[in-house]
């Protein structure tokens, strides 16, 4: 099963990642995996992901760091995955020298593919960074045109989407519904 | 409590003034409001404003939401949904926004009930 969770910044959506991750493992008995895609640059950085590590303590995640190149990305095992996040992950492609370039968005859909043919079910944060109404110059514009496409292509796979907001879930598609 | 979300300029003040009962007089503004001001309130519009204003002053606004619940547990509090952009390049900004997030999540968490507020309609999404 793929989930696709989206929302805002600090809109609680890794919180609610995690624990559908966490329940999804513990209901079959299966390893769960973590895959961060952030580089910690600068003090900000360090301090976002160790609030992340701090919310994930406790939570039985093993975890994986890939910040390009996810289709070749291997896993200690098959279980539940949950990729956080594709908005840092797409940034990396485009941004980072030993990134795809101007290949990003298949390379980061064919990441995720590979990720569900390697994993039981996978859950996957994205970020929706659509909505502030700026224009921005043209590579960020070209940055949100390629993360919205993304994020069409894998809510058209995903068998449940859900968007976030102050910590609770909307369910935008749901398994079976015919979106 | 009761938490009203929305983007800007998606009515959730009037939709609160219908919803709630309430005139323009119950409400204080986070643009100005001092934060006695703000406990003693019935409703507060613009409370992202009164969030930004705090952390301006250099006040840690981390424990905020529960010191709302725990003096004004009846507030009405209308604050807009700031973090769905892309990431600001001024880190007060960044601090200012995600701060409003995480701040609106524990009211959330707290509230009887959450509004969300697109185009003028309210829809309930806890509590309803």
């Amino acid at each position: 099963m793929l989930i696709l969770i989206t929302g805002g910044s600090g809109s609680g959506k890794s919180e609610y990642a995690e624990n559908t991750a966490k329940a999804l493992a513990e209901k079959e008995g299966l390893p769960l995996y973590y895959i961060a895609t952030m580089k910690p640059f600068g003090e900000e950085g360090h301090r976002r992901v160790e609030r992340h590590h701090r919310l994930r303590e406790g939570k039985g995640f093993e975890t994986v760091e890939c910040y390009v190149d996810l289709k070749n990305q291997e896993l200690p095992g098959r279980g539940v995955a949950l990729l956080e996040c594709v908005s840092n992950l797409t940034a990396n492609e485009m941004f980072e020298p030993e990134g795809s370039g101007e290949d990003t968005e298949n390379a980061v859909f064919a990441g995720v593919q590979a990720l569900i043919r390697r994993s039981v079910h996978l859950v996957v944060v994205t970020n929706d960074v659509f909505s502030d109404g700026i224009t921005y110059d043209e590579v960020t514009r070209l940055y949100q045109e390629r993360l919205g496409r993304i994020n069409r292509r894998l809510a058209s796979l995903a068998d449940q989407v859900t968007e976030v907001i102050c910590g609770i879930p909307l369910q935008l598609k749901e398994k079976g519904s015919m979106v | 409590m009761i938490l009203v979300v929305g983007g800007a300029f998606q009515g959730k003040k009037e939709y609160a003034k219908k919803m709630f009962s309430l005139t323009d007089a119950d409400f204080v503004d986070g643009v100005v409001c001092g934060s006695e001001e703000l406990y003693q309130a019935k409703a507060v519009t613009h409370f992202h404003e009164y969030v930004r204003r705090c952390l301006k002053d250099g006040k840690d606004v981390s424990g905020l939401a529960k010191e709302l619940m725990r003096r004004s547990p009846k507030l009405i509090i209308l604050a807009n949904e700031l973090g769905s952009g892309v990431v600001p390049v001024d880190a007060f900004d960044r601090n200012w926004r995600e701060a409003t997030g995480r701040i609106c999540c524990d009211l959330a968490a707290g509230a009887d009930q959450v509004h969300r507020v697109i185009c003028g309609i309210g829809t309930v999404i806890k509590g309803g």
